[in-house]
């Protein structure tokens, strides 16, 4: 204990030695700064400049266009429809991954990431050769009467295509490093594999599955390039907001283009917001977690 | 520490409870034979190409503390878990009170299983711990929210931690952390309690303390313990009986003095206690190490070359002068404790042997750089071609 309380009192010399010249600290601190002014606040703060040069009426009134709403609406059903089914996705493949071993887990494993690697316009181009008019399933699907590509069950598919690794991706390295013996525990003390799950393998990932979440929504609200291919841009029924945001824009109307921007803005400040506010809630129990 | 967990078990096991012997004396554990709570007949378990366990059959009398002791590899922990239910046996039978085990998954086996890492549950706290195993019980099986309440926080007292129910794991020291999953545990009401290295992420002085007080709390719940440990202090100090394993297959079942005064092998001479190797000759019942008769054999053993093994504690040193036995040179002294542990060198073969001897008889030959002799009282002779001696890890150089 006394060893301890000299070398603290005798601080400035530790100090020094962990501690750069002001000229790299100066540097440092400004680059990073810089950097996100630069290419982060600025573009931001132009979003919402732009969306109110007209005012505040103007921008109520292009927020509250019905095209407009019916792109929110659109991008919130299937956003959705999109999380909750890559949130069981990934649960079951970070499961599976995890704590079993069994024949394909390494093709398992390498196809989760194919989404991340091919180009999101390649994507919404599958889906389109699997399921278009001319496609493989083209004319099964014409003979029933069912409609995929250029309406809503094809922007779904192409988003839950696109956001498919994020969830299990957080949550694979995650469940592998907590391995097996909690769940182990839970059996031997009685536990089926529901209240195993619920109570033990949940709890323990909630963390990395929250914050999988999160990323998941916003790039499944995000997402152009694949729902870009499959949406056919009919105004008021197949269009989300980044598509509506393209159509205003080459129309010529930036005020409108922006103010819809400014929302998918607020879309993506919100969900930072709300992982903030929720990592400050629960700090303690957080903190009691990572020992 | 009051006892006052199992009133209603000791109600429906009757008698049975107050035959049971409190601690089976060392020797005559046989005559007195309570009956047998687990079987394991044969079990065989590979992993790919590992052989784990190699057809291994091992007993426990109904109240008994059973140590499963061996180095890593030895199979010991995956003995533990095929009683368990975590693991399946290849082959063989597991027996529980006549029933047959294999037969109920892990979850309905109802054995208390203590992790050598815990396996707490870290989002919950010490309480909900201790609850898990009453709250997942099927609903007409299950306590009362009052009943689970007063369960939890008799346990807790039990272990000395009632206090703390409402910490995380995170927040509780490694050995506080022990008791918890003791508790946890317990609050199944097991008959059968597993124990895969308890002490072994404890530091020394923690370690003795709950070694202690884990023996005394099996004792006064009248439960059957196995536990898993690679150290031979524990497993002598703790155990009734030991069970020595040595890759895959048993070496040795005994009583701790029976295992530590004669082992059956030479691995188990080796693994338990210090010892010191020698290279002997045997002719005609003497036996000599590095030309020198240190002795006569009492088994009849064939002559040629043999395996001996001499104690630390068990050699005279004299003077060199006129003395019978092997000349050595005193190499250093190590004072510990009670014992001053002397290293020496033979003169011939230049093999270090370690001694031990009272430093309450101070002896003014013993100084570095003396030449003295050194005869056993008591060896223990080998005739069988050693295992390769790269596996057994001798505790002392030789």
């Amino acid at each position: 204990m006394d060893a301890g309380a000299q070398s603290f009192d005798n601080r400035s010399p530790m100090r020094a030695a962990i501690t750069e010249p002001p000229l790299v600290r100066w540097v440092v601190t400004l680059v990073s700064l810089g950097f996100m002014v630069i290419f982060l606040v600025m573009p931001l703060v132009a979003v919402f400049a732009e969306a109110l040069r007209q005012g505040f009426a103007a921008y109520l009134g292009n927020v509250l266009d019905p095209d407009a709403l019916a792109a929110v609406r659109l991008t919130l059903t299937v956003a959705a429809i999109a999380v909750p089914l890559n949130l069981v996705f990934g649960l079951a493949a970070a499961w599976a991954i995890s704590k079993f071993d069994f024949v394909g887990k390494s093709v398992l494993i390498t196809f989760i990431d194919l989404p991340f690697s091919v180009s999101p316009v390649v994507s919404g181009l599958v889906y389109v050769l699997l399921y278009g008019a001319h496609g493989w399933f083209g004319p099964w699907l014409q003979a029933h009467d069912l409609q995929i590509i250029f309406a809503v069950p094809g922007l779904v598919l192409a988003t839950i295509f696109v956001t498919f690794p994020f969830i299990a991706r957080e949550l694979i390295p995650l469940m592998q490093q907590q391995g097996t013996e909690d769940e182990e525990a839970a059996l031997v003390l009685g536990a089926g594999g529901w209240n195993t799950f619920l109570h033990v393998t949940l709890p323990n990932v909630k963390w990395g599955l929250l914050y999988g979440v999160l990323l998941c929504n916003a790039r499944a609200m995000g997402e152009f390039g694949a729902v870009s291919v499959v949406s056919g841009h009919i105004r008021g029924l197949t269009n989300t907001m980044p598509l509506h945001v393209e159509i205003l824009y080459n129309e010529y109307n930036f005020v409108g283009a922006f103010a819809v921007a400014s929302l998918l803005a607020l879309l993506a400040l919100v969900t930072l917001v709300s992982k903030s506010l929720l990592e400050w809630r629960f700090s303690h129990e957080l903190a009691a977690m990572r020992h | 520490m009051a006892y006052e967990f199992s009133d209603h078990r000791s109600r429906s096991r009757g008698v049975a409870v107050l035959d049971r012997p409190h601690r089976p004396a060392i020797i005559d554990i046989e005559e007195t034979r309570p009956p047998m709570a687990i079987e394991l007949t044969d079990i065989a378990k590979r992993f790919g190409n590992f052989t784990a366990l190699d057809h291994v059959t091992v007993r426990a009398h109904d109240g008994e503390f059973l140590a499963l002791l061996g180095p890593s590899g030895s199979g010991k922990t995956t003995l533990l878990r095929i009683i368990a239910g975590l693991e399946l046996a290849d082959s063989g039978t597991l027996q529980f009170k006549g029933e047959d085990l294999s037969r109920r998954s892990a979850k309905d086996r109802r054995i208390g299983l203590v992790f050598q890492h815990y396996a707490l549950f870290r989002h919950m706290t010490v309480f909900d711990n201790v609850a898990f195993g009453l709250r997942v019980k099927k609903r007409h099986e299950r306590p009362t929210k009052p009943e689970i309440e007063e369960r939890v926080h008799r346990l807790l007292r039990l272990v000395q931690l009632d206090r703390l129910a409402d910490r995380y794991p995170g927040q509780l020291s490694g050995g506080q952390r022990q008791r918890v999953a003791l508790a946890r545990a317990l609050a199944v009401e097991p008959e059968l309690l597993l124990l895969d290295e308890p002490f072994g992420a404890l530091d020394a002085k923690v370690r003795k303390e709950l070694r202690r007080w884990l023996r005394q709390l099996h004792d006064e719940m009248g439960l059957t313990s196995i536990f898993v440990t690679h150290d031979q202090e524990e497993a002598l100090e703790l155990a009734d009986r030991v069970v020595v394993m040595n890759e895959g297959r048993i070496e040795q079942v005994g009583t701790p003095v029976d295992v530590y005064d004669n082992p059956a092998t030479p691995f188990v001479y080796q693994f338990i206690g210090n010892s010191n190797r020698f290279e002997c000759q045997v002719m005609e019942g003497h036996i000599s190490i590095a030309g020198h008769v240190v002795g006569a054999s009492d088994e009849v053993l064939p002559n040629g070359p043999a395996l001996a093994f001499v104690r630390p504690h068990d050699f005279d040193i004299r003077s060199a002068k006129g003395g019978l036995g092997i000349p050595a040179v005193i190499r250093n002294l190590f004072p510990a404790g009670t014992l001053l542990r002397i290293e020496l060198k033979l003169a011939s073969t230049e093999q270090i042997v370690e001694v031990e001897v009272e430093r309450s008889h101070p002896n003014p030959e013993l100084a570095p750089g003396r030449l003295i002799v050194l005869s056993p009282r008591t060896i223990k002779v080998f005739p069988s071609a050693p295992p390769p001696l790269a596996q057994i890890a001798p505790p002392v150089e030789s």
